[in-house]
């Protein structure tokens, strides 16, 4: 036991030194916390390294046909590290050159000494994070990872690339403000906005250091943690009618000088938006896609408003539609204040149907004077009951709100109920009156207006949308009968007569509302113009509403500045929907009316062309051996011509369908830039010139 | 007992929740936290079974080890794994486990000179006859890890030095060593010079002595310093929570040789300082273990493994508050690191076993006692 006492002491003291040493660390660590405190902890908030988000590839928005109506491309920021550590100098000198001549002829902008001259320059001045090139696509990417050096990689190579994700749209103006944007810092909008979330994925990390100016550079070859893509929204978007619905609304805004308008067609039994046009004029007179107005511009609307007015007089049993209205003369005082009809001298005494068809200011004040006077808030009740005064709640954000005046708002007077009766006092969005329009054709089944069909990634379907009711029925059987009748009037004899056309027939109200212009009232008239209905009349499968807003050359009947746009629009859906078409007996009957009965063809490739007259049994004259032909459609017979390819000359694709023009336009040297679909309707080098040398652009509009 | 273990399983908390912190951006965290869970389990394991074993067994167990240990660690140094540029890793045939032979050898080296302190006893005075033959394999197992891994060189080094001096050899002897160390630094830098790859890690320890001299610098070292400080002075006083830390984004290695720069960030100063109370506690616990045994070679053994415990500890503490110039040494039984917790379960073990042999030599005492009352 006496060498253990021995021991112990010794124990002891070494026990006491290494406690003296661990309280040299205590003493250490209160010095690094309190008295270099202030050193160190600046220098972690300049820290060079974290972890920075890489953004997911964005989802794509589509069309109902699968259509690209929105979609990211990846673009690549391509730097190099002259100095990285791997590579030594015998290494960077070796392959230098070969590298410039690389990148030189890849990028064909500089040539390869310039290349050489910078990456030698890079390497001497020390850069580790040399910007090589901005926007690179993917293809060039993968060249350039097989380029000398650039093919070790990160570290070996000092290749460093970094993806920025950008947002296309393939159709670029087309329904642009409906498919909207989702950007840092902006509100977003459209359906952008709308499915964000879905459309986002989920970001990855990348451990990056930042370096001089405020550069992040990636540390590692890969991503730490990888993003997840967004997914996919599949719309209700139908892009054939839309590209018509536009081109429709644009050319009459033109015409008109107006200063914007919208277009919204939907199906009725679903709610299903086909197509969504927004046209505003800029201050260079130029028309572009910058507001919703279909889903936000609440406004009065005017005469299509009337519909409601008759339904709720219809509904409540005060009226039939063989009852009589005194409209007089064309003018008639409320309190005072005059109202007057369109037509001059007035309508005379007319049945409730006519008063609708021809749409008299008067007849609908009267009506709603004559029931409603006393009883007010029962109309405003009846409007409620009808739903006008919810708002759709589109999940695309910024949705007008509707405002229907109740009579117990102070600033009630005589004079709101006649006024209420034919759209004003009332404020409604083009997409709430269509919405309203769409139950009267859906058997009084109101639906909310759709843009989304499905979500879906990589072809899955994620998630579908059902079509939603808003209102199981906005009013009876009965009225909803009445209410169609009417409106068929209106197009068969009333205001929208020139909407009556062969073929199927259309049932809708026109309105021409005159513009307030706040404190300025309606003295300096300006007008908005507009069309609401449905078709087949019969056999209602789509709605649509026109507006047209501010039409200034002095034209600005709803049925003249808007019915023209419905009616193109129309034509071209009932003429690409196969359930729309009647019996094969009325066909016979246009035929019998002098249609033709030889189908025109488009210009093309011989071979083909005969292979398919031969089976359909076209009759045709073929006077040519080439292999491109024009052809002329005659009454019984279509004549074919040869079109000659002279080389070094550009050819003539006037009248071919995009797939052989651009075979024979990039096979003859050019490079093409299409616009538009159909046949080719213009070429903007004329042809017979020679082809300048050096590929150049030829653009194509087709129709 | 129960302090010790209480006090390790606190510890293993600590662990567990830095290393999962850590993974937590890795993508498979949870394979880390599961494989560390899983040292952790059957380094308990090891120390339950080694408890259990009669210490006595151990002085065997050293002869038979040292002799081992010597073949293994040469051949570490020709074949082992190459990590950073030293040869300290061995895979174990059939199981496919890497690990250090220098924890092996460590725990080889002290039961040695403790068995041959204990049995040279009496001729603990005797230079040529005790001393230098000792000294002799010591420093042999040194020279064999010193290539590789000069930190624990010195750890062993100053164990068995510091073993030596408690159990009574003469600090003369002792300083005998001083101009032999001087000559084999001399050695080294000089064959480091002229042939660079007899030691591939002189560059290393270079770069590492001469930024700690100069303080100031912006090499790889030094950064690992400096972050370590930010980490240390942005954990302040009560720390900034458990899998809070920043740093160990920026720490290389935080989740063994600067664990604890990451301790003192999550769990502040508080946090540093039970770490160290928490050592000290067990080395206090060793000392009244030795008090209370009867042998020697039990002595020298419990005092051996913990203070090399207690050292290596106080090591990696000093070189993440910036004491000591950047050394490889582990925090024992909190730096993640397979093989060597389990080394260090084996110490712990055998430090038990020898505390659990004075609890039944005082029962069986206590029962002579009872017998002699009834009787």
């Amino acid at each position: 036991m006496e060498s253990n006492k021995l021991i112990l002491r010794r124990a002891y003291l070494l026990y006491f030194l290494i406690g003296m040493g661990m309280l040299a660390i205590v003493f250490r660590i209160f010095q690094i916390q309190v008295i270099e405190g202030s050193i160190w902890k600046s220098k972690a908030e300049n820290l060079t390294i974290d972890f920075r988000k890489i953004e997911a590839v964005r989802g794509n928005i589509y069309a109902k046909d699968g259509s690209l109506l929105a979609t990211s491309v990846p673009k690549y920021e391509i730097r190099f590290d002259p100095n990285t550590e791997s590579l030594s100098d015998e290494d960077f000198y070796a392959n230098v050159d070969s590298l410039a001549w690389c990148l030189a002829n890849l990028f064909q902008d500089y040539s390869p000494e310039a290349y050489r001259e910078r990456l030698v320059q890079g390497r001497k001045s020390g850069a580790r994070f040399m910007l090589v090139r901005r926007n690179a696509k993917y293809t060039e990417l993968s060249e350039l990872r097989a380029f000398p050096i650039f093919r070790r990689g990160r570290y070996g190579g000092g290749f460093i690339y970094l993806q920025h994700n950008k947002r296309q749209r393939p159709f670029r103006h087309l329904a642009a403000r409906t498919i909207g944007y989702d950007r840092q810092e902006v509100l977003p909008v459209g359906l952008e906005g709308a499915y964000r979330k879905a459309l986002r994925g989920v970001s990855g990390q990348r451990l990056m250091q930042k370096i001089a100016g405020n550069v992040w550079m990636p540390i590692s070859d890969d991503n730490d943690i990888e993003p997840v893509d967004g997914y996919d929204l599949v719309t209700t978007l139908d892009i054939n009618i839309q590209d018509v619905a536009e081109n429709a609304l644009l050319k009459q805004l033109v015409k008109h000088d107006a200063q914007y308008g919208c277009v919204v067609l939907m199906e009725v039994q679903t709610g299903e938006i086909r197509a969504i046009a927004n046209l505003s004029r800029d201050e260079e007179g130029r028309y572009y896609e910058n507001y919703n107005y279909a889903i936000g511009a609440s406004t009065e609307p005017g005469s299509t408003f009337k519909l409601a007015t008759f339904m709720a007089a219809l509904e409540d049993g005060h009226i039939e539609l063989t009852d009589s209205v005194e409209t007089g003369n064309g003018k008639y005082e409320f309190y005072g204040t005059p109202m007057y009809d369109s037509k001059e001298g007035g309508y005379g005494t007319i049945t409730v149907k006519d008063a609708f068809a021809y749409s008299s200011n008067i007849a609908a004040a009267r009506i709603a004077e004559k029931y409603y006077k006393d009883t007010p808030q029962e109309f405003v009740n009846r409007l409620y009951q009808m739903g006008l005064n919810r708002p759709t709640g589109v999940e695309i954000a910024g949705e007008g709100k509707p405002f229907i005046k109740s009579a117990n708002d102070p600033s009630w007077s005589g004079l709101s109920l006649p006024w209420m009766s034919h759209g004003y006092e009332v404020s409604l969005t083009p997409l709430q009156i269509l919405t309203f329009y769409n139950a009267v054709a859906n058997d009084g089944q109101m639906m909310k207006p759709m843009f989304a069909r499905r979500i879906e990634k990589h072809g899955e379907v994620h998630k579908i949308f059902d079509p939603i009711v808003l209102e199981k029925s906005i009013a009876s059987k009965k009225t909803i009968e009445k209410s169609k009748e009417m409106l068929e009037a209106v197009v068969e004899y009333g205001t929208a007569i020139n909407l009556k056309g062969a073929g199927f027939k259309i049932a809708g109200k026109t309105g021409t509302a005159q513009i307030s212009r706040g404190k300025y009232g309606y003295d300096k008239v300006s007008y908005q113009a507009s069309f609401c209905g449905y078709f087949p009349a019969n056999n209602p499968l789509y709605s649509c509403i026109v507006v047209v807003n501010a039409p200034s050359r002095n034209v600005y009947y709803g049925n003249l500045v808007a019915g023209p746009i419905f009616r193109e629009i129309a034509n071209k859906v009932y003429s690409t929907t196969l359930d729309a078409q009647e019996e094969i007996s009325d066909f016979n009957g246009q035929l019998a009316s002098g249609r033709p009965l030889i189908p025109v063809s488009k210009n093309g490739i011989e071979k083909d062309l005969t292979q398919v007259f031969n089976a359909i049994g076209v009759p045709y004259v073929d006077e040519c051996d080439g292999f491109w032909v024009s052809t002329q459609t005659g009454t019984d017979q279509v004549a074919m011509k040869e079109v000659s390819t002279v080389e070094n000359l550009v050819p003539n694709v006037v009248g071919m369908d995009a797939e052989d023009a651009v075979y024979l336009l990039e096979n003859s040297g050019l490079r093409v830039l299409l616009e538009g679909r159909g046949v080719v309707k213009r070429q903007s080098i004329q042809a017979g010139v020679r082809i300048p040398s050096g590929k150049p652009l030829i653009k194509l509009v087709l129709s | 007992m129960v302090l010790l273990l209480a006090l390790w399983s606190i510890l293993l908390v600590y662990s567990s929740v830095v290393t999962l912190a850590y993974k937590y951006h890795g993508g498979n965290a949870i394979f880390y936290v599961f494989k560390h869970a899983l040292f952790v389990g059957t380094g308990f394991g090891l120390i339950y079974i080694i408890h259990r074993i009669n210490y006595r067994y151990f002085s065997r167990i050293a002869q038979l080890l040292i002799w081992i240990v010597i073949p293994l660690l040469a051949l570490t140094l020709l074949l082992g794994v190459n990590v950073n540029n030293a040869s300290r890793w061995l895979t174990i045939p059939f199981i496919n486990q890497s690990f250090q032979t220098s924890d092996l050898a460590k725990l080889a080296l002290i039961m040695f000179v403790a068995r041959t302190l204990a049995q040279k006893k009496d001729d603990l005075k005797d230079f040529s006859g005790t001393f230098v033959p000792m000294m002799g394999v010591v420093l042999l197992v040194i020279g064999l890890i010193l290539p590789a891994n000069l930190s624990t060189a010195v750890v062993l080094l100053a164990t068995s030095l510091l073993l030596m001096f408690m159990a009574g050899v003469k600090v003369k002897h002792l300083l005998t060593l001083v101009p032999l160390a001087i000559s084999a630094i001399a050695i080294i830098i000089i064959l480091a010079k002229t042939s660079p790859d007899f030691f591939p890690r002189f560059e290393t320890w270079n770069n590492r002595i001469e930024n700690f001299i100069s303080g100031e610098g912006n090499s790889d070292g030094n950064y690992q310093t400096d972050q370590a400080k930010i980490a240390i002075a942005t954990g302040g006083f009560m720390g900034k929570g458990p899998g809070n830390s920043t740093q160990r984004n920026f720490l290389p290695s935080s989740y063994s040789d600067f664990i604890y720069a990451i301790i003192v960030e999550e769990y502040g100063f508080l946090g540093g300082l039970v770490i160290i109370l928490l050592y000290m506690a067990l080395l206090y616990r060793s000392l009244r273990i030795v008090q209370q045994v009867k042998g020697s070679f039990a002595a020298y053994l419990v005092l051996g493994l913990s203070f090399s415990l207690v050292i290596q500890g106080m090591i990696n503490m000093g070189v993440n508050v910036g004491l000591l110039p950047v050394t490889g040494q582990t925090l024992p039984l909190i730096s993640k690191g397979g093989t060597s917790f389990w080394f260090t379960s084996i110490s712990l073990g055998i430090i038990l076993s020898v505390s659990r042999s004075i609890q039944e030599e005082e029962k069986v005492e206590s029962l002579k006692q009872n017998r002699y009352v009834q009787a």
